[in-house]
């Protein structure tokens, strides 16, 4: 609290008080005057200046979007806020204030320079967005704990830092810790930091700092080795075939299956369950389809790369073409402008003036002309492309459904892995089966437990327990079938309905832009008559 | 020729023998007959042999008797080594092995000229071709390749016409006379260039042949100069792009085949016709161009140099005409025929017909039906070469030359002439005096040595329209080692142009200047090195009203600048033109496009229309757009009289923009944009005087360096670096006055006496105290005598004076005034020696005790005496 409420009354920022503070700090002289004249729309306001006005709260700062310089010094600001629109924000000034906590800075990542000057705040965070801070300033606060310091390593590119008048600066070691572990600064407390101090800053938080660096680098390492994962992960999902590459969907399978858990304590159920005949064959077979997807990836990819690289040929080649002919006619309409501007008898204006407009009227004629042949051009090849990615998708699909089972050998098909589980449920039917009659016999195993013998009452109860496993097991695979399928193809109908849009809209903004241009050329033609007249 | 061979063989064997006669006749029997003949060989009569003795003897070999090129007079033989003068017996034996199988061959052939084996050299000896050739590789770089190699003999040698045309020369010089006379016919020039790539590891070979007219004239005018050749522009074979799968097709041709065909036809019909046309017209020329057909086509001799391939990389044979040091290939209708060729190690004839030029020939030399060899032993084994034979041969021929013609059974003795040896000055001379003209086909070309001209000129082109050189077309000319870099002047004379090119170096960093005159604010082009440069100007293009220049790599992005002047204003004040610069009526300015702002901020072209105060701006064209943004500013109303306040209007700025921004709109913002491109104009205008003040000062520079051309001198020249000499002269001077003061130290006023004593032992205080006084008693000896001497001469000369005077005074009447002067003359000069003795002996007398005692100074401190005399005193 180091100013205390005054005679005047605290205020919040309002519209008036900032029209005032731009009418007062607009440019001066003429260029004043004009600006005074048309008025200054906050939006194109760089720099403000909202200094000794006892602001209590910062607010209706949110139109001034490409402001880069804010001053907000000497006033009784309590908390940071509203400043999260302000995102071109290089220069920021919140000294003098009552700030407590750092916050609500989050957005402002283009911020170079930051003053904090005599406040109250105890603790340095919350500035993590801050990537591009050069000079912070956090005098006269209430910092009081050096490890403070050593979160401002992150900041690579801060120079300059000040931190005199904290009870940290107090502390015999201050100096020496803060070069040691910030070895990039130049500037601390307004001071240029020498090599020699450096130095000895260095050897003697020597081993304490390899420490740091050695802790960091192994996060470092870890994040990276996330990233990678994640991004692995990422592409597989695109390929559709995510979690196909081990036993997941396997594992998935059993996972909610308690009857087919309880069987596979069953005498030779467990034999079946582990042979290759069962478990490997299907983590063998989702391998395959994962690895075909991935190749379909790759061919939907280079297929996807082709066209948009003829396209935009095709858009470059033609938007030559446009400017050749615009330079062309510009060159030609500059010379006849001169003329018309020369020349003094009336009737001959005024032929030259229609011819003109000819001129200009079929430039428009050609361009359309151009970009109706573009139009056309694209259209066919969007649809063959369209049927050739639609094509590819039906074939993947069609393959991994193994609706039409394109190579025998193979085994990556959705429909093989059903067999399998056909042939597995058989099994255990038939090994149940046997079990249940042994129990009716009497001489089932003792080592069983209460759960499973409470399944060998009559043959009804041990079917539909060996149903239920087997269509839980059917469901994990068509379930997990109709996701790839529903998600390649809403893929494929996105893909190519992002790609007739922006071909509209890439066709409305060249007409756009054509009217646009002959409107300003006929106009120019048409304040040149006007003038002309009246001259 | 199998049975040639074999008689050969036999020839050598009864050479040895010394069964000469017999031998011989019996061996012409047997070369009369063909193969089947010779199994009958011993029902050979007596009759028949002498049959033949008499046929052969009838047969002569024929000998010219022409004068040579240059007389015998002229060359100097008293300094020439024995080799030259007289034949060793080996050299002998081969001289009759030669004329041995020159009768063979004249009497197997009859109708083909005489063999040229061994013609006569400087000293009248005969000596035979191969002896002639002196494998030598010289110690340039420069001279290890062929071409180099031919073009520095065709440079070196001035060509002097074969006495005779048709007939070999009869004397052949070895290669170090022509060397140091600089002269030389075709065979001299063949001969010295085949040593030298022979020595350079080539495969070559010396020909006796015939050459077309231009050939042996050194006549070049009916070829085209190689220097006025353009490269062959290599046609860049359009890489077919394969149409990709998504290419979008082209629009619908709309255009009516049948006459677009009808079209073509018509053109192709047209070009036909101006193709016939151009083809007429060019052989009307060629008809003009042709020679008079030569009456002695086909016979004149001539001697050339043929490289076979295999060894040093050659690809393939080929000819070398010394003269010109050109080469042709093996089927070129120049050379029209093949005598002989030989090399260091053999002889061989041509026996295949040249009907068609050389055109046919095979030069396969182990092939014994096509090349009749001489020697035996030194086979050219061809036919049956391996691979890593010829391996072997190509990396060290030249070193094993002895040792291979040591294991034949009869080997070419090793040549007669001297080690060629050509002196750096010599080789960077080149031409005779430093100057040779070579006249081409419509152009002449002059070379010079480098330091010759006193403006670094080495070489001129002149390049002429007609083919009797009148109406000259252009000249080029090359500078060597000249202060400004100036390398090559273009001068074309239709147009007047000149072009300079410079290489990297020149203070204001030209490389390309073309202009007409010197004159400022004419027509002229300056390139530049733009590395060298700190604005990035490349070049800089001028006319009498306009001034273009072009930039590259500013950090300012400016790439071009265009500037239309005025017509100057007439001044009362008399001003030059620096005071009075033309009006600037237009500035151009481009840039590049800054890829740190966005296209429709990015200015790329702006245009100040000084004259109509208006400013013309237009923007970048962003990347889907096919319009740029443009501004025009109208500064009409707002120029105020007083300079005072500027009122802006809505109308003053013309804009159009792609896509409508709301605060480019506002009057400020043309404001200051307005505010900011009037400080860049002025800032434009200062630069564009800048420029032309800098065209000045290049003229001026250039004009200087015209004027006083100086030529840098390498530090490594020693020759010529003024700087250098004077320097290392000083040092030589230095090291001798430092010897000699050396000497005089070292001379050891004891040795004479330490000799008496006996070597090695140490001396003991009693000897030491003996030299020391034997050393100045010696001394003192001297010293004496020196005194005595002088003083004998001064005696002797007085008592002379006194004679003559006496002689004087009794003949004083009757002398004749001469006499008397005589007398008065030797008077006065003997007073002067007189007086210069006496003032010796004065001198001496002074210095005999100083000088006494610096000795025994000297005596006392020399460390073979000092101890033990201290001890002693």
């Amino acid at each position: 609290m180091n100013r205390l409420y005054t005679s005047l009354e605290p205020r919040v920022i309002d519209d008036g008080m900032l029209k005032l503070a731009v009418g007062e700090q607009r440019p001066q002289e003429e260029a004043g005057k004009l600006a005074k004249q048309e008025g200054i729309l906050f939006k194109d306001v760089l720099s403000l200046q909202l200094d000794f006005r006892n602001i209590l709260r910062i607010d209706n700062l949110w139109q001034f979007e490409n402001l880069k310089k804010l001053q907000l010094n000497n006033n009784i600001i309590e908390k940071i806020e509203g400043l999260e629109n302000l995102t071109h924000l290089v220069w920021l000034d919140l000294s003098f204030n009552n700030i407590e906590t750092i916050e609500g800075l989050d957005t402002l990542v283009n911020l170079e320079d930051l003053s904090l000057f005599n406040n109250c705040i105890s603790n340095i965070d919350s500035l993590d967005a801050l990537i591009k801070l050069q000079v912070l300033s956090l005098g006269n606060n209430q910092i009081d704990n050096m490890m403070n310091i050593i979160y401002l390593r992150r900041f690579r590119c801060l120079r300059t830092l000040s931190l005199s008048g904290n009870p940290i600066s107090e502390v015999e070691d201050y100096k020496m810790f803060i070069c040691a572990y910030l070895p990039d600064l130049v500037y601390l407390d307004f001071r240029r930091i020498d090599d020699h101090t450096k130095e000895v800053a260095e050897a003697k938080h020597h081993y304490s700092i390899e420490e740091l660096k050695h802790r960091e680098n192994l996060m470092q390492a870890q994040m990276e080795e996330e990233q990678a994962r994640r991004e692995e992960l990422e592409k597989h999902k695109t390929a559709f075939v995510e979690h196909l590459n081990g036993s997941f969907l396997f594992d998935s399978m059993y996972a909610e299956d308690s009857e087919g858990n309880k069987l596979s304590s069953l005498p030779g159920v467990s034999e079946l369950l582990e042979s290759l005949t069962y478990r490997d064959k299907f983590v063998i077979i989702c391998v395959n389809i994962f690895e075909y997807g991935l190749k379909h990836q790759e061919k939907r990819k280079t297929e996807l790369d082709t066209f948009s690289e003829c396209v935009h040929e095709a858009i470059q080649e033609n938007q030559e073409q446009g400017k050749r002919k615009i330079a062309k006619f510009e060159e030609k309409h500059l010379m006849s402008l001169s003329a018309i501007r020369e020349e003094v008898e009336m009737p001959n204006i005024e032929k030259m003036i229609l011819e003109c407009s000819t001129d200009i009227s079929e430039l428009f004629d050609a361009l359309m002309t151009l970009e109706m042949q573009l139009v056309e051009q694209l259209e066919e090849t969007i649809n063959m492309f369209e049927r050739n990615i639609v094509h590819l998708v039906g074939l993947f699909i069609k393959n991994v459904q193994s609706l039409y089972p394109f190579c025998d050998d193979l085994l990556c098909t959705m429909a093989q892995c059903r067999d399998l589980e056909n042939h597995h449920h058989e099994k255990l039917l038939e090994i149940s089966i046997s079990t249940l009659e042994k129990a009716v016999k009497g001489n089932l195993d003792k080592d069983l437990s209460e759960d499973v013998r409470g399944l060998f009452v009559d043959k009804n109860t041990i079917v539909n327990a060996v149903g239920a496993s087997h269509d839980i097991h059917l469901l994990k695979i068509d379930n997990r079938e109709d996701e790839l399928v529903t998600r390649i193809n809403s893929w494929c109908t996105r893909l190519v309905d992002k790609i007739r849009r922006d071909e509209i809209m890439r066709n409305r903004k060249r007409v756009k832009e054509i009217s646009l241009y002959i409107d300003h050329m006929k106009s120019e033609l048409d304040n040149l008559e006007y003038s002309d007249i009246l001259d | 020729m199998e049975v040639l061979r074999e008689k050969v063989e036999e020839e050598e064997e009864a050479e040895r023998e010394e069964a000469a006669e017999r031998a011989e006749w019996a061996r012409t029997e047997k070369m009369m007959r063909p193969v089947e003949v010779r199994k009958e060989e011993t029902t050979l009569t007596q009759e028949m042999l002498r049959d033949l003795e008499k046929k052969l003897s009838e047969i002569r070999i024929p000998v010219s008797v022409e004068v040579p090129a240059f007389t015998k007079d002229t060359i100097d033989i008293s300094m020439l080594p024995v080799s030259y003068k007289t034949n060793t017996p080996k050299e002998e034996q081969l001289l009759q092995l030669a004329d041995n199988f020159s009768r063979q061959y004249s009497h197997l052939c009859p109708d083909r000229v005489p063999l040229f084996l061994h013609p006569l050299n400087e000293c009248e000896v005969p000596k035979f071709v191969s002896t002639t050739l002196r494998p030598t590789l010289m110690p340039y770089p420069e001279l290890y390749n062929w071409d180099s190699c031919a073009q520095f003999v065709s440079d070196f040698l001035t060509m002097v016409p074969l006495p005779d045309p048709l007939k070999p020369p009869l004397h052949l010089y070895s290669s170090s006379t022509v060397l140091k006379y600089q002269k030389g016919n075709c065979f001299d020039f063949s001969t010295l260039l085949c040593s030298m790539l022979i020595g350079s590891g080539y495969d070559a070979y010396c020909v006796n042949g015939y050459g077309s007219q231009d050939l042996c004239h050194m006549d070049l005018t009916r070829e085209v100069c190689p220097l006025t050749v353009k490269p062959k522009e290599t046609i860049k074979r359009e890489e077919k792009v394969l149409p990709k799968k998504y290419t979008i097709r082209p629009p619908r041709d709309l255009c009516s085949r049948f006459e677009q065909e009808q079209e073509m036809k018509r053109q192709q019909e047209i070009r036909a016709r101006e193709e016939k046309r151009l083809k007429e017209e060019e052989e009307r020329l060629m008809e003009a161009e042709k020679a008079n057909p030569d009456a002695l086509h086909g016979l004149r001799v001539h001697s050339w140099v043929l490289v076979l391939s295999g060894k040093r990389e050659v690809p393939e044979n080929f000819f070398i005409d010394p003269f010109t040091a050109r080469s042709y290939s093996t089927q070129d209708e120049h050379f029209l025929g093949i005598e002989s060729l030989w090399n260091h190690k053999n002889y061989w004839i041509n026996m295949q017909d040249c009907w068609n030029c050389c055109k046919d020939l095979i030069f396969d030399l182990g092939d014994p039906v096509r090349w009749e060899y001489m020697l035996l032993g030194t086979d050219k084994p061809e036919l049956f070469l391996t691979e890593d034979d010829s391996g072997i041969n190509n990396e060290d021929d030249v070193e094993n030359l002895d040792k291979e013609d040591e294991d034949k059974s009869f080997d070419m003795p090793h040549s007669w002439v001297e080690q060629i040896e050509i002196s750096p000055e010599a080789f960077e001379t080149r031409c005779p005096n430093g100057k040779k003209v070579i006249q081409y086909k419509r152009a002449k070309l002059e070379k010079w040595a480098p330091y010759l001209n006193h403006n670094g000129l080495v070489s001129r082109l002149t390049t002429y329209e007609d083919l009797e050189c009148t109406n000259i077309l252009e000249i080029k000319e090359w500078y060597r080692n000249r202060e400004d870099m100036l390398e090559l002047r273009h001068i074309n004379k239709t147009t007047a142009l000149k072009t300079d090119y410079f290489k990297p170096g020149h203070p204001r960093a030209l490389r390309v200047h073309s202009y007409k005159s010197m004159q400022p604010e004419m027509d002229r082009v300056i390139e530049f090195y733009e590395t060298a440069r700190v604005d990035g100007l490349i070049k800089r293009e001028e006319t009498p009203r306009t001034m273009t220049e072009y930039y590259r790599g500013r950090s300012d992005f400016l790439s071009y600048r265009h500037v239309d002047f005025g017509p100057r204003v007439k001044k009362l004040t008399l001003s030059s033109a620096e005071s009075n610069p033309r009006p600037v009526v237009k500035i151009t300015e481009r840039f590049f496009r800054n890829p740190a702002k966005p296209a429709e901020e990015d200015v790329a072209e702006r245009v100040f229309l000084v004259a109509e105060e208006r400013i013309q701006l237009r923007y970048h064209c962003r990347e889907d757009h096919i319009t740029a943004s443009k501004r025009e500013f109208l500064r009409r109303s707002e120029v105020d009289s007083e300079g005072n306040k500027i009122i802006v209007t809505p109308d003053m700025c013309i804009t159009f923009e792609v896509e409508p921004m709301e605060h480019t709109k506002k009057l400020l913002y043309q404001y200051e944009t307005l505010m900011h491109l009037k400080k860049e104009e002025k800032l434009s205008r200062r630069q564009v005087w800048e420029s032309e003040l800098e065209v000045l000062e290049i003229l001026k520079l250039l004009k200087e360096e015209e004027e006083v051309h100086t030529l840098t001198i390498s530090i490594y020249d020693t020759k010529r670096n003024e700087k250098s000499k004077e320097y290392r002269e000083a040092m030589e001077r230095m090291m001798h006055e430092e010897h000699l003061r050396q000497v005089e130290t070292q001379l050891d006023y004891l040795a004479p006496f330490l000799v008496q004593l006996p070597p090695g032992e140490k001396l003991t205080r009693w000897q030491a105290v003996r030299l020391k006084d034997e050393c100045l008693s010696d001394f003192k000896q001297r010293l004496i005598n020196k005194a005595n001497l002088i003083q004998a001469r001064f005696e002797k000369e007085t008592q002379e004076l006194q004679k003559k005077q006496q002689w004087y005074q009794e003949n004083q009447v009757t002398l004749t005034p001469e006499d008397e002067d005589l007398y008065l003359s030797y008077c006065s000069q003997a007073m002067f020696r007189i007086r210069i003795l006496e003032q010796r002996l004065n001198r001496h007398k002074e210095l005999a005790p100083l000088k006494y005692l610096a000795l025994e100074e000297k005596l006392h401190k020399d460390p073979r005496l000092g101890e033990l005399l201290k001890m002693f005193t």
